[in-house]
């Protein structure tokens, strides 16, 4: 009995303590689903996070949590990762319209295919769910002078723990780029271990790659959180100068 | 004509002339008829007499039913005999007197107004006149943009109408000679018509030139010798522009016999100079076009004046100022906005701003803090300066509102930077701090102006922000308040309806004259709003009602409630306690004018009961002061009517408030913009009328100027006899038929 009640004693503060992280600050929510490995690179977040931590003024949680698409919780978290390197069963239409409703009342998704293949089971069963979730609109390749590229860093290449594609796809909604999908292992560059060390090499790439990767990373969290205030004519100026000089390896 | 008279017995000398009047209907059918009928009818009654063997007996025979036939015409062609008496009538002279303003400008180099040229004139001449009396009806009109008849007696002349409008004075005048006898036209006039362009004559004067039938002698009052003026010609100013945007004038100034001088051209608002301008005066050129470009400060309807230096030695000194008005609008509500960290919550306020089409937005986020490490150079980052001199000293007063959302000043603004933004609001603009970690205490703004300028003050609190889930709920009866107005109806419910927020900013205890509109659970002011100096601020004291935005039917109330805090901080005129209203916005002279105004309370329930001040004043000073109670409503109307021409203010003061207006009463003095005289236009008309042109000098002798006057007989009574409708008519015809019967009987003939 006492047993029992120490597990849900310790239950209940997992979840107060989930309650009770910083409701605006920006914690990085895991889709869990049905088949496949929704948990591929499972230090990826909490790394990322700890990147963004490290690098910008935006206040994060370091804890990343899971979470499934029809979690009434979901609402409360604007962004979400959405990760795997198996094909995975196809969601329920309730889940999609869920998932829907969620982009177009202001969420984003990001989903990266960790198996760094091409054609992988996994980037068949994204462009399904997509070809599902928008029948309108299917994945586009996100042009060179989209705001993610400058939302932080200013970046010519889209860099990953293996080059699969040279660019992003996504799906964009009144202007908004609701949807981001990386088919370059972006987590397995951005994963280390709580000692610090990179849980995955570079593939043909080395600490530039990686830096890269990590860079790509940081800008897609701040699009979702600033979207296109880089294109604000306050900015351009100074970017466009700056784009000029710089030449990304 | 005495025989008729016998014969027909009436007196003859009641009529002195008689004529025969024919009355068909369509004398042309008969006319044609009896020229078919006529060789037809000879025909026949020659071939029926070939029997008839003696030839005197054929003739008059023939003779007789032609006689007989003709006389059946003439019944049918229906004769009247009219005698009738006639007398002469006298032809009409029309003197027309110019009446406008521009008369009233004086000429050199005595200095006499050209209306007194007329006068002089007239006067001068009066024997003449009265002897063209004696010949023809002579009619004396005042002229300007319409005509007036006149008694002979001049007292009534004043210059006074505001403009001249020669085609439709020629165009009334000859309606009202139209059945009549005009034989000649004097008009008295300097020519200013402003509708006719310079060194032109429109060809609807000269059409009505040509209907008349005498010769219009043309006299002009005044001339441009020696013309002395410096004057606003032409101002050509947009009716409406918008607040901190540049508003583009173009106007010609005039001069004329100045000489060479240099003069300042000044624009003011009030007695603030905006613009001005050195003019240089030549004495070989009259015109000078002029642009100006000034920039509107605040909204509303504003005056301008436009000023030049007034000489002593001019002929008219009005035209030296002129006064307009535009309409300064928001054309979009600019915004700065600081967000302290990218979050959720800058993130979907930022969305709202960039959305709203009205919104023009300037925003910026601190991307990184001194302490992080960005593990690149500065030239791989798209991170900017953040440039606080321009946006705190040189270009603060351009905002509409300024807003700090979870916004540590340090390191990125100079604290001195903080006063400007309190005088900013102090002299109108508008503040809103957004909550989180790094706003009020927790962004070191304790005894700093922007606690001044909040309706809180900053408790020292072990806790400044917790993170805990609230239900906002509405404070007092501010459930009207426009900030909380999600909905018209059930508008509480609506916001019991919303889901709930989380972390709250502690230890902001609001000002006594703040308006706490929401409050959490514990009683903490989450929403409060109130005024400082001129300009209103506000505060959100969380940093998660972007959940509200998130998701839900929140959504749409998000948006709203967002617009409602920006149209309330800039004071958009529907969410002022105190609003005043003209019926119009320009008036006529003498057409009354309705000053309407409305007093809300705090709370924005109508205040009942409550005396204010009126104050109505124009340029020259106050006109009216009247104190006025609300009715039930919270308002009341004020009726009045402007006795002269100009800018008037209405303002109004109750309980601390303070509400101006402005408006217009019309007076048009267009012919003193371009008050020069326009002889071209005047030696037309007499030139195409085959009259005269004179200059007038109060001198001058008329009686050279001749019309015609022929003689006009007109008809005063008449009396008609029928020739066909009587026995002996019908008898006449009836005998030479029988004659003609009896004649034929007599010799055998059937």
């Amino acid at each position: 009995m006492l047993k029992l009640l120490f597990i849900f004693g310790l239950a209940f503060l997992l979840i107060a303590d989930i309650a009770n992280a910083d409701f605006s600050s920006l914690t990085l929510p895991r889709i869990t689903y049905e088949g496949g490995n929704d948990n591929a690179r499972p230090e990826a977040l909490r790394s990322l996070l700890a990147q963004i931590a490290r690098r910008t003024s935006v206040e994060v949680n370091r804890e990343p949590i899971a979470l499934k698409l029809s979690d009434p919780n979901l609402f409360k978290y604007p962004f979400i990762y959405f990760g795997g390197d198996k094909a995975f069963e196809p969601f329920p239409e309730s889940d999609l319209k869920i998932l829907r409703k969620y982009l177009s009342y202001g969420g984003f998704l990001f989903i990266d295919d960790n198996s760094a293949e091409l054609d992988s089971g996994f980037d068949q069963s994204v462009r399904k769910m997509v070809a599902r979730l928008f029948p309108q609109m299917p994945l586009k390749n996100i042009p060179r002078d989209h705001s993610v590229f400058r939302s932080f860093y200013l970046l010519n290449t889209v860099s990953g723990r293996a080059i699969v594609k040279s660019y992003l796809e996504g799906v964009s909604l009144k202007g908004r780029t609701v949807l981001m999908y990386s088919a370059n292992d972006l987590a397995g560059a951005w994963s280390r271990n709580k000692l610090g060390d990179w849980n995955y090499d570079i593939l043909a790439g080395g600490y530039r790659q990686r830096q890269l990767s990590i860079r790509l990373g940081v800008n897609i969290i701040l699009y979702a959180l600033t979207l296109d205030y880089k294109k604000d004519m306050v900015h351009l100026p100074i970017i466009l100068e700056r784009l000029r000089r710089y030449q990304s390896p | 004509m005495n025989g008729l008279a016998k014969i027909f017995g009436f007196d003859s000398e009641d009529y002195d002339q008689w004529q025969v009047n024919w009355a068909p209907e369509d004398p042309w059918l008969i006319a044609i008829s009896l020229g078919l009928m006529m060789p037809l009818a000879l025909w026949f009654f020659w071939t029926s007499l070939r029997r008839v063997g003696s030839k005197p007996k054929k003739v008059f025979l023939f003779f007789l039913r032609v006689v007989a036939f003709v006389l059946l015409l003439v019944i049918l062609l229906r004769p009247e005999l009219e005698f009738k008496k006639s007398h002469s009538l006298k032809n009409h002279i029309a003197i027309l007197l110019d009446n406008s303003k521009s008369l009233s400008i004086k000429t050199f180099p005595k200095e006499v107004p050209r209306i007194d040229l007329v006068r002089k004139t007239l006067e001068s001449n009066k024997e003449y006149f009265d002897q063209l009396k004696k010949d023809f009806q002579v009619d004396t009109y005042f002229v300007s943009d319409g005509i007036e008849k006149v008694s002979s007696r001049l007292k009534d002349y004043q210059a006074n109408r505001p403009y001249t409008d020669y085609r439709r004075v020629l165009e009334e005048l000859n309606k009202i000679y139209e059945n009549k006898s005009l034989q000649g036209v004097f008009l008295f006039s300097d020519g200013a018509d402003l509708t006719q362009e310079p060194g032109e004559i429109s060809p609807d004067i000269l059409k009505s030139l040509t209907r008349i039938n005498g010769p219009v002698h043309t006299l002009q009052a005044g001339s441009n010798d020696q013309f002395r003026d410096l004057a606003l010609e032409s101002v050509s100013a947009p009716d409406f522009g918008f607040v901190q945007q540049p508003v583009s004038l173009s106007l010609t100034v005039f001069s004329s016999e100045l000489g060479n001088r240099n003069v300042p051209l000044v624009l003011k608002e009030g007695d603030r100079i905006l613009v001005s301008k050195i003019i240089e005066i030549r004495e070989d050129q009259k015109e000078y076009k002029v642009d100006l470009q000034f920039t509107p400060r605040k909204i509303g309807k504003r005056i301008y004046t436009l000023n030049l230096p007034r000489f002593a030695e001019e002929s008219i000194l009005t035209n030296n100022q002129k006064e307009f008005e535009v309409d300064v609008a928001r054309d979009r509500i600019r915004i700065l906005h600081l967000n302290g960290r990218p979050s959720w919550d800058s993130r979907y306020l930022r969305e709202v701003l960039a959305n709203n089409p009205r919104v023009d937005l300037l925003s910026f986020f601190i991307l990184r803090n001194m302490g992080d490490d960005v593990v690149a150079p500065t030239s791989e980052l798209s991170l900017i300066p953040f440039p606080s001199n321009l946006l705190f000293d040189d270009y603060l007063s351009s905002f509409d509102l300024i807003i700090f959302q979870n916004f540590k000043y340090e390191p990125f603004i100079d604290k001195k930077y903080l006063s400007n933004i309190r005088k900013y609001v102090e002299k109108g603009g508008a503040f809103l701090m957004v909550g989180g970690e790094l706003s009020f205490h927790g962004g070191s703004y304790s005894h700093t102006p922007i606690e001044d300028i909040l309706p809180v003050s900053f408790k020292d609190v072990e806790t400044r922000f917790i993170d805990k889930e609230f239900r906002p709920k509405i404070s007092g009866d501010f459930s009207n308040h426009p900030i909380l107005r999600l909905e018209k109806e059930l508008n509480e419910e609506v916001w019991s309806s919303l889901p709930p927020l989380h972390g709250a900013n502690l230890g902001l205890v609001a000002n006594k004259d703040a308006y706490v509109l929401l409050k959490n659970e514990s009683e903490s002011p989450i929403l409060v709003a109130g005024e400082f100096g001129e300009g209103r601020t506000a505060l959100l004291a969380t940093d998660s009602v972007w959940s509200w935005g998130f998701g839900g039917a929140g959504g749409r109330y998000f948006h709203r409630f967002w617009n409602n805090v920006i149209d309330w901080l800039i004071a958009e005129p529907e969410t002022r306690r105190l609003q005043l209203e003209s019926d119009k916005e320009r008036y006529r002279e003498e057409e009354q004018v309705l000053i309407k105004f409305k007093l809300l309370k705090e709370n924005y329930q109508p205040a009942e009961n409550i005396t204010g001040k009126l104050t109505l004043s124009s340029r020259s000073g106050e006109v009216i002061a009247k104190e006025l109670k609300t009715d039930k409503l919270g308002g009341q109307v004020f009726p009045f009517i402007p006795e002269q021409s100009g800018f008037y203010e209405a303002v109004i003061e109750i309980e601390g408030l303070q509400e101006k207006i402005m408006f217009s009463v019309l007076k048009d003095n267009a012919e003193f913009e371009k008050p020069l005289v326009n002889d071209f236009v005047l030696k037309k008309i007499a030139q195409v009328s085959g009259g005269q042109y004179k200059v007038l000098d109060g001198t001058n002798d008329l009686s050279a100027l001749q019309f015609e006057n022929p003689e006009i007989k007109v008809k005063s009574h008449s009396r008609s006899f029928s020739l066909w409708e009587n026995w002996w008519a019908y008898g006449l015809v009836v005998g030479f038929l029988v004659m003609d019967w009896w004649l034929r009987r007599k010799a055998g003939l059937s």
